[in-house]
C-alpha cells in the first residue's frame, strides 16, 4: 500500500503542488494573524509594565468612594516626607502630570504633558535616548517623538507657557523614550522637568501619587506595612508593586483586547476562507481519482485500504504544507509589523512570539481541514461500486442533483436568525450593542447565502454570462456552461472570494459612511472659512485677537465665541449678529429671534436630557461662580458645537467666559485673494492661536480613517488573494479534468486563442459571481450597520463608495484573468491527439 | 448535389504522399507511418483496417490535420495541409472536415442540438435548416434534441456525433472506430447512416475499424500493417475482409 501511495504522490505532482500551495497559504494567513496579535500584545504589555518597574509601594489619593476623602486634594510634602522616612523605603517620588503649552520651533504652542522626573533614578518610567536627564530647574528633557515633531534639538532653549501665558525658558539636555501608556498611545507630547521646576509651574497643586522603591533586605509587603504605619490608611490607597503591575496589566488587556478581537476576527475569516479553498481543492482532486480508486478496488484492495490510502496521503500533504505555511505565516507577521511601524514613524522592533495556540491552529487548519476535505469525497468514492465508477466518465456533473432539503432548511434557519438579530440590533439604543448584534445577524445571513450557494450559481451565472455571451460568442457560451455545470464546485470556489469581498465592502461602506457623516458635521460646525482656536484647551484666546482679525481688509466678518461649562453640559456664547449667518442651527421649536439677554437656545438632545422645553428656565451652575437662571427660547438641532447657545453678553455673566474667547470664526470677503496669508499675519505672532479651515480638519480626519481602512484592506486583501488562488486551483483541476473535451473542441475547430478565451471568461465569471454577491451583501450589511449605529443624536447616512467598489470589481476581473493564465496556457498547449488519448 | 454525385470516383477528396510519422527518438523511436501514399476519392466510403498498432489512428490524425507529420504531404480538397499553421489548420477542420470519434464525442454541458450545431457556430456559419432537419430525421433524433448527452444512450450519442459531422457538409468525414463502443444493432444504425450519407448525399467518409462487418458497409477497404499500406479490397464483404486480415496475421 505504501508503495502505491508514494507512486500516487509522484504521479500527480502538479495537482499536489497546487493543493499544497492552497493549504500553505491558508495556514500562513492564520498563523500570520495570530503571531501578529501576540506580538502586539506582548509589546504593549512590556511597554505598559515600564510604569510599574522598580515600584515596590504605590500610594495614591483615594478620591473615589467616601465623602471625607475628598478633603485630601493630593499628597502633601509632609506625607511625602513621612513616606521617605518609613523604614525600608530607599527612595520615593511623586508621580504627577499637568498640561503645559510647549512652544514648538515654529513659534506655535501645542499642549504637552509635563511630568516631574523622579529624583530616585530607579523610579523613572522612561529610557534615556540621548543626552542626559535634567539636574537643574532650568533644564528640560523631552520625549523623542516630541523632539521630532516640535523640531527641538539638544542644547537649544525650550519655551513653556506658564500661568497667564508667562514664558518659561529651559535648556534641552536630553531626550527619552516613553513607555506605552494612555498618553503615549494618544500621541500627546511629553516633557520631563526636575521636581522643583515642575512644582514651580503650578505651585498650589500637590501630586496624586507617590511611588517608592524598597531598600535591599526588605520585602514589598514589609515596606507596604511600614508606609501604612507611617501615613495611616485614611484617604490613601496603598498598593504593593505587584498589585500595581497587575492592575496595569488588567488595563492593558482591556485596551489591547479590542485590537486582539479585531485580529481574531480576521484570523477566523482567514481560517474559513482557507478551509474552503483547501476543501474544494481536495474534493475535486479525489473526485477526479474516483476511477483510479475504483480500479484499485477492482484489483482487490478493500474499501478500508483505499480509504486509508487517501487519508494517509492527505495527512502527509497537510503536515508538510502546514509546516511551510507556519514558516510563511511568521514571515507574513514580520511583514505586517513592518507595515504598521511605517505608519508610526518607523519605530519599533519586529517580534515573533510563537505560542502553542498558534501552532495548534496552524496544524488544525492545515492538517485537519485537509484530511477532512479528503475523507468526505473519498468515502463517497469508495461507496460507489467499483465497476460503476470505472464506467463513468470522469466528469463530476452528477453530484449536482441533490441540493437537498437539509440545505434549504439550514439556509432558512440561518436567514431567520440573521434577520431577527439584525432587526433586534437596529432597534437597540446602545450603539455598541446594536452594532454587535446587527453584525452577528449579518454574519448569519452571510452563512445562509453560503449554504444556498449551489442554488444561486445557476441564476447568477445566467445573468452575469449574458453580456460575455452576447459579446464574445461561442467561447463565452461554452465558458458560461462550464461555470454552471457543477454548481457545488463553482459555489465552493466563489464562496471564499465572496466572503472576502463581503467583508471588504462592508468595512469600506461603513467607514465611508462614517467619514461622510463626520465631514458633514464639520461643514455644519464650521460655516466660516477659518476658525481660530486655542492650541491649548483651557487657555482662552486673547480678546484683542478678534479686533485685530476684524481689522484685516480681506475679512468680511469675525465672530468670537465663548464657552461656559455647566454641570451637565457646555454652552457657547456667540455675538447676536452672528446668528443666522455664521451660526445656522435648525430651529425645531421656539424662535431664535427671541434670543437676547438672559435667554438660551438648547440643543434638542440636551433638552431631552435636561427635560426642558421652550419657556422653561434653565439653571446653569459653572465650576466657579454663581449659578445663572436662563430662559429657554428655542430648541435647535444640528448645532453640534455644544449643548446650547446664548448671546455673548449673556455668556459674560459667567466668570469663565469672561476670561477670553474659545474660538474666533472668520469669514473672508467674497473673492478675497490670499485670505489665509492675511489672517495668518495676525495669528502667527500669538503662540496660542491655531488656524483651522474646514477643509484641513476634514483632510486630517479623512487621512486617519483612510489609514485604518488601508490596514483592513491589506489584511482582507490576503484573504482575497487566497480566494483567487482557489479559483486558479479549481480552474487548473477542471482543465485537467476536461482535457478530452478541450481536445474535442480543438478538433471541431476551436482555435487556441478561443480555448484560452473560454477559460479566461470562465474564471472571470466565477470571480464576478463571488464579487457581485459579496458586494451586494457587503453594501446591504453596511446599510444595516449604519442604521444600527444611528440613533436619535447621530444619523449615519449610507454612503456607497462607487469608486472604491469599481476598483474592487476591476481588481477581481484582472485577478481572475491572471488566475486563468496558467491553466489556459496548459490547456492550449496540449495537442489535440494527446488530449484525445487522455483517459 | 447533382454536381457532387456526378464526379463520384473521379475527384480526389483526400490524398497522402509518402507520409512519415515517427514517435520518440533514438532507440525507442517508432515509425508509426512509414511512407504511406494513399488517396481517397470524393463521394466514397472507405474503411481503414489493420492489426492493432499498425498506424490506422495515426494515419487518420495526420490526414485530418490533427497531428503534424515528419515527412510527406497531405492534400485535402486541393489544399496542401502539412505546411499550414495552427490557425489555418483549425479553420480547415472547422470548415472542411467532420469527425466522429470512438467515444466522448459530445460536450456534456450542451444539448444534443447544441452539440450538432457546435461546429457551425464555431465557424460562424448559419445552419441550413432544411439540411439539419433531414439529418435529424434520418438519424431519428428529433425527440432527443433537447437532451443532454448523459441522458442519451451510447448509440444515440454516436448518432448525434454523426449528425454534427455531416451538418456542416464537410469535404470529408473521418471516423475512428465509431462503432467500437456499440452493440451490433446500434452499430448497424450508425453504419447505415454513414453509408446512406455517401450514397444519397454524396458525402466522403473515411472510417477506421476493427470490425469486418463494419468494413463491409464501405465501398473500399485499405489495409495497413506496420505503418505501411498492405493492400486494398474493392466492394468488400465481411468474408473477404476477414480472410484478407487473416492474411495480414491480425
Ligand atoms: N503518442 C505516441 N507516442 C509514442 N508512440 C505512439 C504514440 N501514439 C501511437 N504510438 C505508436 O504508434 C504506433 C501506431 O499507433 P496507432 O495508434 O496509430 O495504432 P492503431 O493502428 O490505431 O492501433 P489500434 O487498432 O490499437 O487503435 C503504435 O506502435 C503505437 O505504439
Ligand atoms: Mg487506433
Amino acid at each position: 500500500m505504501l508503495r502505491t501511495i508514494i507512486a500516487g504522490l509522484k504521479a500527480r505532482t502538479a495537482r499536489l503542488v497546487l493543493s499544497s500551495v492552497a493549504i500553505a497559504l491558508g495556514v500562513a494567513f492564520v498563523t500570520g494573524t495570530l503571531v501578529l496579535g501576540d506580538a502586539m500584545n506582548a509589546s504593549l504589555r512590556d511597554e505598559f509594565a515600564k510604569d510599574a518597574r522598580n515600584v515596590d509601594v504605590s500610594v495614591t489619593v483615594d478620591g473615589g468612594s467616601s465623602e471625607e476623602s475628598t478633603e485630601i486634594p493630593g499628597i502633601t510634602p509632609e506625607t511625602l516626607a513621612k513616606i521617605r522616612q518609613a523604614p525600608g523605603v530607599a527612595g520615593a517620588d511623586p508621580r504627577d502630570s499637568q498640561t503645559v503649552p510647549l512652544v514648538a520651533a515654529n513659534g506655535k504652542a501645542k499642549p504637552a504633558f509635563a511630568v516631574p522626573l523622579a529624583s530616585t533614578e530607579k523610579l523613572r518610567e522612561f529610557d534615556l535616548a540621548e543626552g542626559r536627564y535634567p539636574t537643574k530647574a532650568d533644564e528640560i528633557a523631552v520625549d523623542k517623538r516630541t523632539a521630532a515633531t516640535a523640531k527641538l534639538t539638544i542644547g537649544q532653549p525650550v519655551v513653556l507657557l506658564g500661568k497667564e501665558d508667562q514664558r518659561h525658558t529651559y535648556t534641552l539636555v536630553g531626550t527619552y523614550q516613553q513607555g506605552t501608556n494612555q498618553l503615549s498611545l494618544g500621541g500627546f507630547d511629553h516633557i520631563g522637568l526636575t521636581p522643583d521646576a515642575f512644582q514651580a509651574l503650578e505651585p498650589e497643586r500637590p501630586p496624586y501619587q507617590v511611588v517608592a522603591t524598597a531598600a535591599p533586605g526588605f520585602t514589598q509587603q514589609q515596606v507596604v506595612d511600614n508606609v501604612r504605619k507611617a501615613i495611616g490608611d485614611n484617604g490613601f490607597r496603598i498598593q504593593s508593586g505587584e498589585e500595581l503591575t497587575k492592575e496595569t496589566l488588567e488595563r492593558v488587556e482591556a485596551r489591547s483586547g479590542e485590537f486582539t478581537t479585531l485580529l481574531l476576527a480576521f484570523a477566523i475569516i482567514a481560517l474559513v476562507v482557507a478551509a474552503m479553498v483547501i476543501y474544494n481543492t481536495f474534493t475535486i482532486l479525489v473526485a477526479q481519482r474516483t476511477r483510479e480508486l475504483a480500479l484499485m478496488r477492482c484489483v482487490g484492495a478493500s474499501r478500508g485500504q483505499v480509504f486509508r490510502s487517501v487519508l494517509a496521503e492527505a495527512l502527509v500533504m497537510g503536515l508538510t504544507a502546514s509546516v511551510i505555511g507556519l514558516l510563511g505565516g511568521i514571515g507574513v507577521s514580520a511583514l505586517l509589523q513592518r507595515v504598521m511601524f511605517s505608519f508610526n514613524d518607523g519605530e519599533g522592533t519586529v517580534t515573533l512570539p510563537l505560542t502553542v495556540t498558534t501552532v495548534v491552529a496552524a496544524f488544525a487548519v492545515g492538517t485537519l481541514v485537509t484530511v477532512l476535505a479528503a475523507v468526505l469525497p473519498a468515502r463517497k468514492a469508495t461507496r460507489v461500486a467499483p465497476v460503476a465508477a470505472l464506467r463513468s466518465q470522469p466528469d463530476s456533473g452528477e453530484e449536482v442533483s441533490r441540493t437537498g432539503v437539509v440545505r434549504v432548511l439550514t439556509a432558512v434557519l440561518l436567514g431567520v436568525i440573521g434577520v431577527g438579530a439584525v432587526v433586534f440590533g437596529m432597534g437597540m439604543d446602545d450603539e455598541e450593542a446594536a452594532m454587535f448584534t446587527s453584525g452577528a445577524g449579518t454574519m448569519a445571513l452571510l452563512g445562509a447565502v453560503l449554504v444556498l450557494g449551489p442554488l444561486l450559481v445557476g441564476p447568477v451565472n445566467r445573468v452575469l454570462g449574458a453580456l460575455p455571451r452576447a459579446l464574445l460568442g461561442v467561447p463565452a457560451k461554452l465558458a458560461s456552461a462550464n461555470a454552471g455545470r457543477n454548481p457545488k464546485r463553482t459555489a465552493a470556489t466563489t464562496a471564499a472570494l465572496m466572503i472576502g469581498v463581503t467583508i471588504v465592502s462592508l468595512v469600506t461602506v461603513v467607514a465611508n459612511s462614517a467619514k461622510e457623516t463626520a465631514n458633514a458635521e464639520i461643514d455644519e460646525r464650521m460655516p466660516a472659512d477659518y476658525t481660530v482656536t486655542s492650541a491649548v484647551y483651557d487657555r482662552p484666546l486673547p480678546k484683542e485677537l478678534a479686533e485685530q482679525l476684524a481689522a484685516v481688509p480681506e475679512v468680511a466678518k469675525v465672530a468670537p465665541t465663548t464657552v461656559v461649562f455647566g454641570e451637565r453640559g457646555y454652552f457657547t456664547g456667540v455675538p447676536r449678529d452672528a446668528i443666522g449667518n455664521l451660526f445656522r442651527p435648525t430651529v425645531t421649536s421656539g424662535s431664535l429671534d427671541d434670543l437676547g439677554d438672559g435667554t438660551i437656545a438648547v440643543n434638542a438632545d440636551y433638552a431631552k436630557r435636561a427635560n426642558v422645553s421652550v419657556g422653561s428656565v434653565l439653571s446653569i451652575k459653572p465650576g466657579k461662580g454663581e449659578a445663572q437662571e436662563l430662559k429657554v427660547v428655542a430648541v435647535v438641532e444640528g448645532q453640534r458645537l455644544s449643548d446650547g447657545i446664548m448671546t455673548m453678553e449673556t455668556s459674560l455673566r459667567f466668570e469663565q467666559a469672561a476670561a477670553g474667547y474659545d474660538s474666533i470664526l472668520v469669514k473672508l470677503k467674497d473673492g478675497a485673494v490670499n485670505g489665509r496669508a492675511a489672517v495668518e499675519k495676525v495669528t502667527d505672532p500669538s503662540p496660542l492661536a491655531l488656524l483651522d479651515s474646514a477643509a484641513e480638519t476634514k483632510e486630517q480626519l479623512n487621512q486617519q480613517l483612510n489609514q485604518v481602512l488601508a490596514f483592513i484592506w491589506a489584511l482582507i486583501g490576503l484573504a482575497v488573494v487566497i480566494a483567487l488562488f482557489g479559483i486558479a486551483n479549481t480552474l487548473t483541476l477542471s482543465v485537467l479534468e476536461r482535457t478530452r473535451e478541450s481536445a474535442l473542441l480543438r478538433a471541431l475547430g476551436l482555435t487556441r486563442g478561443q480555448l484560452r478565451l473560454m477559460l479566461v471568461v470562465e474564471s472571470v465569471l466565477m470571480a464576478l459571481m463571488g464579487a457581485a454577491i459579496g458586494l451586494l451583501l457587503g453594501i446591504g450589511f453596511g446599510w444595516v450597520l449604519t442604521e444600527a449605529l444611528s440613533n436619535d443624536t447621530i444619523s449615519v447616512d449610507l454612503v456607497v463608495p462607487f469608486g472604491q467598489i469599481g476598483v474592487m470589481l476591476a481588481g477581481a476581473v484582472v485577478a481572475a484573468i491572471l488566475a486563468a493564465a496558467l491553466p489556459a496556457r496548459r490547456a492550449a498547449r496540449t495537442s489535440v491527439v494527446a488530449g484525445m488519448a487522455e483517459a | 448535389m447533382s454536381a457532387l454525385v456526378s464526379d463520384v470516383g473521379t475527384r480526389t477528396a483526400v490524398a497522402a504522399a509518402n507520409l512519415v510519422k515517427v514517435y520518440g527518438k533514438g532507440d525507442t523511436a517508432v515509425r508509426a507511418l512509414d511512407g504511406v501514399s494513399v488517396s481517397f476519392a470524393a463521394g466514397r466510403f472507405t474503411a481503414i483496417m489493420g492489426p492493432s498498432g499498425s498506424g490506422k489512428s495515426t494515419l487518420m490524425h495526420c490526414l485530418a490535420g490533427l497531428d503534424n507529420v515528419d515527412g510527406g504531404s497531405v492534400d485535402i480538397g486541393g489544399t496542401e495541409i502539412t505546411s499550414l499553421g495552427d490557425k489555418e489548420l483549425t479553420r480547415l477542420r472547422r470548415d472542411r472536415v467532420g469527425f466522429v470519434f470512438q467515444a466522448f464525442n459530445l460536450l456534456p454541458t450542451l444539448t444534443a442540438e447544441a452539440n450538432i450545431l457546435l461546429g457551425l457556430e464555431l465557424a460562424g456559419r448559419k445552419p441550413d435548416r432544411e439540411w439539419f432537419d433531414t439529418i435529424v430525421d434520418v438519424l431519428g433524433l428529433r425527440d432527443r434534441l433537447k437532451h443532454k448527452p448523459t441522458e442519451l444512450s451510447g448509440g444515440q450519442q454516436q448518432r448525434v456525433a454523426c449528425a454534427r459531422a455531416l451538418v456542416a457538409r464537410p469535404d470529408v468525414v473521418f471516423a475512428d472506430e465509431p462503432t467500437g463502443n456499440l452493440d451490433s444493432r446500434s452499430g448497424a444504425e450508425v453504419l447505415d447512416f454513414l453509408r446512406m450519407s455517401v450514397r444519397k448525399l454524396g458525402q466522403t467518409v473515411i472510417m477506421v475499424t476493427h470490425d469486418p462487418v463494419a468494413a463491409s458497409y464501405a465501398d473500399r477497404v485499405v489495409l495497413m500493417a506496420d505503418g505501411r499500406l498492405a493492400g486494398e479490397i474493392d466492394s468488400p464483404t465481411a468474408d473477404s475482409v476477414l480472410s484478407a486480415l487473416k492474411h495480414l496475421g491480425a
